[in-house]
């Protein structure tokens, strides 16, 4: 406290420079913090991960034996498993590019009216999307229980016994239960974007529209969705983005099983690297994560470098 | 037929009334499935089922968790991760985002949108050579080796919310201060940080929360037991307890508690930062 008061006090002018910098060197002395730091621990290993999946590697050991492109064959060509992983991964996107993204929508055009508690309700979708994944998996884990889970006993209570399952222990019903615990914690997100967005749009354009006529799906048709362009950019770029990235919750929920049934790229990567000591085959399938993703964000970027 | 219109409206807002609350219960289930399972003895929850309210509650299962948890290593863990990354890591974006928002250099558009790739850069493809790295470095294993590549990985998100909001300072504020004669870096500490309070305080909220989840880069650079943060700790009590239902439950809310508090305290700067510059103002 007593040293902001002393701050300002200090009047700015009587502060005199002992050496001048160069003018031209200021940016960059601004940037260098944050360039250095960025390149040292994000770029770098980045680089050095793309360097090591030219080789066959175990990640201790010094020896390293190049082996070209050969891990990455492996994983187009030899390895099921990382096809089943980079399959899901693409069910994964194409669910999270609709879903989340068409309820979030929907959400937003109803929350947008001034709606008795429609801070409350925001406040209720959105807040599974501040939890820790790991809390999230686990949670949806115990509602999945077989015998005492929420899921099924509610089925039961309903009528609906045939309909109880395994869920997570089952082959073809693990990931969509995960994927389903996917959308409870993620809706918020196209939610809050889509809400930004509506409010960005003009009410005159609406006012206009009405005197010309248009009922409330032409509005919806010619004035809502063309207003959203851009915010349909961001959230289906991030849909894709965090499809392809997606780890916490296939980890904690299946750990990739029943068998290998629920691997997705990232958890398969972690699997080799670190558990099988393949570092070689791993940073190799991480690189093909990052070549998707970061070919996919290219608009995105292009949209937030502009304005 | 201005009523009719009137009576329309009426009823369409209330389907979507009871749409939108029938829907939130659906989304307040898991909650309420924690919080039920949480409060009760072990033997109360099989038998009754989660969804009958406890004979007794259980208040017990909390402290039982929090010891047998280990959880107050994790807090404190979080705490000081926090407390190391979150100041730092803005204070440097801050830095970078100055002269991208209110300075004119070559390359600017360059090195901004160099920032910028980094939001698409999925952890993944660093985790192996930082691992090695922090090893070199002799800091694997402990908090310290996560400071790195949270802050590197926080900066993209950063620069890009500070060099929005930076922009609309107005620029005659800095040039008066310039004619003062007070430095560039005294322009910045003295003009433009106090006048961004509210970006750096979203910022900071937001940060506190990603800090307090992320999971990959702990689990990869971190196994000791004294190390570990929260969500680590977390699946490591889930794995030791997994069939004490009522126990793990007791975890997991302890350890979402402090999010869903800062969330609905703060929501209101939470919420307008993650959607910062994402449409047109």
């Amino acid at each position: 406290m007593s040293e902001i008061t002393l701050g300002a006090r200090r009047p700015v002018i009587v502060r005199r420079r002992r050496w001048r910098i160069p003018g031209a060197a200021i940016p960059y002395l601004f940037l260098a913090p944050a360039t250095l730091w960025y390149a040292a621990f994000l770029v770098y290993p980045m680089l050095q991960s793309l360097y090591v999946s030219f080789f066959d590697w175990d990640g201790l050991s010094p020896s390293m034996t190049f082996v070209g492109l050969e891990n990455y064959i492996n994983i187009f060509a030899v390895d099921d498993v990382a096809r089943l992983a980079l399959w899901n991964n693409i069910l994964w996107t194409l669910g999270a590019l609709v879903l989340p993204t068409l309820f979030g929508l929907l959400l937003a055009l109803a929350l947008n009216r001034r709606a008795p508690a429609s801070t409350l309700f925001r406040t209720i979708f959105y807040s599974p999307a501040v939890l820790p994944l790991v809390a999230v998996g686990l949670i949806w884990a115990w509602m999945y229980n077989p015998h005492f889970g929420v899921v099924n006993v509610t089925l039961k209570a309903v009528g609906l016994r045939s309909w109880a399952n395994g869920w997570l222990s089952d082959y073809t019903m693990a990931l969509p239960a995960t994927f389903v615990t996917f959308i409870w914690s993620h809706v918020g997100f196209p939610m809050i974007f889509y809400l930004a967005g509506l409010q960005a749009i003009s009410k005159e354009y609406y006012e206009a529209a009405t005197i010309d006529g248009a009922n409330a799906f032409q509005r919806f048709r010619h004035v809502t969705m063309p207003g959203l362009a851009e915010t349909h950019v961001i959230v289906l770029s991030l849909a894709v983005i965090n499809g392809f990235k997606v780890f916490d919750l296939v980890y904690t929920m299946t750990y990739g099983g029943p068998g290998r049934s629920t691997q997705v790229l990232g958890t398969w990567m972690y699997f080799q690297t670190f558990q099988y000591y393949h570092a070689g085959y791993g940073s190799a399938l991480a690189w093909v994560i990052a070549a998707i993703v970061l070919v996919i964000a290219i608009p995105y970027i292009r949209r937030m470098s502009r304005g | 037929m201005m009523s009719d219109v009137r009576r329309q409206r009426r009823l369409e807002q209330t389907v979507i009334f009871l749409g939108l609350l029938a829907l939130s219960l659906i989304w307040l289930t898991p909650f309420a499935t924690v919080v039920l399972s949480a409060i009760r003895g072990q033997g109360d929850l099989l038998a009754r089922g989660v969804f009958s309210l406890p004979k007794k509650i259980a208040w017990g299962n909390f402290a039982e968790a929090w010891s047998t948890g280990d959880f107050s290593i994790y807090f404190r863990n979080s705490l000081l991760l926090i407390a190391m990354k979150v100041p730092l890591g803005i204070f440097i974006a801050a830095l970078a985002a100055y002269p991208l928002a209110k300075l004119r250099f070559r390359f600017s558009g360059a090195i901004f949108i160099f920032f910028l790739a980094g939001l698409a850069v999925p952890v993944q493809v660093t985790l192996q050579p930082l691992l090695v790295m922090m090893k070199q470095l002799g800091i694997a294993n402990s908090l310290f080796a996560l400071v790195p590549p949270y802050v590197a990985f926080g900066l993209p998100f950063q620069i890009f919310v500070l060099r929005g909001f930076f922009r609309l300072i107005p620029s005659e504020l800095l040039e008066a201060a310039r004619l003062d004669g007070a430095s560039e870096w005294t322009a910045f500490l003295r003009v433009m940080l106090p006048l961004s309070v509210p970006a750096l305080a979203t910022l900071c909220i937001i940060d506190v929360l990603a800090t307090w989840n992320e999971f990959l880069i702990a689990l990869v650079l971190i196994s000791a037991k004294e190390s570990r943060t929260v969500p680590v700790g977390l699946l490591q009590f889930q794995g030791e307890y997994s069939s004490q239902y009522t126990l793990l439950m007791a975890g997991i809310l302890i350890s979402i508690v402090p999010v869903i508090a800062i969330f609905i305290f703060l929501q209101r700067y939470f919420v307008a930062g993650l959607t910062a510059g994402a449409v047109k103002g």
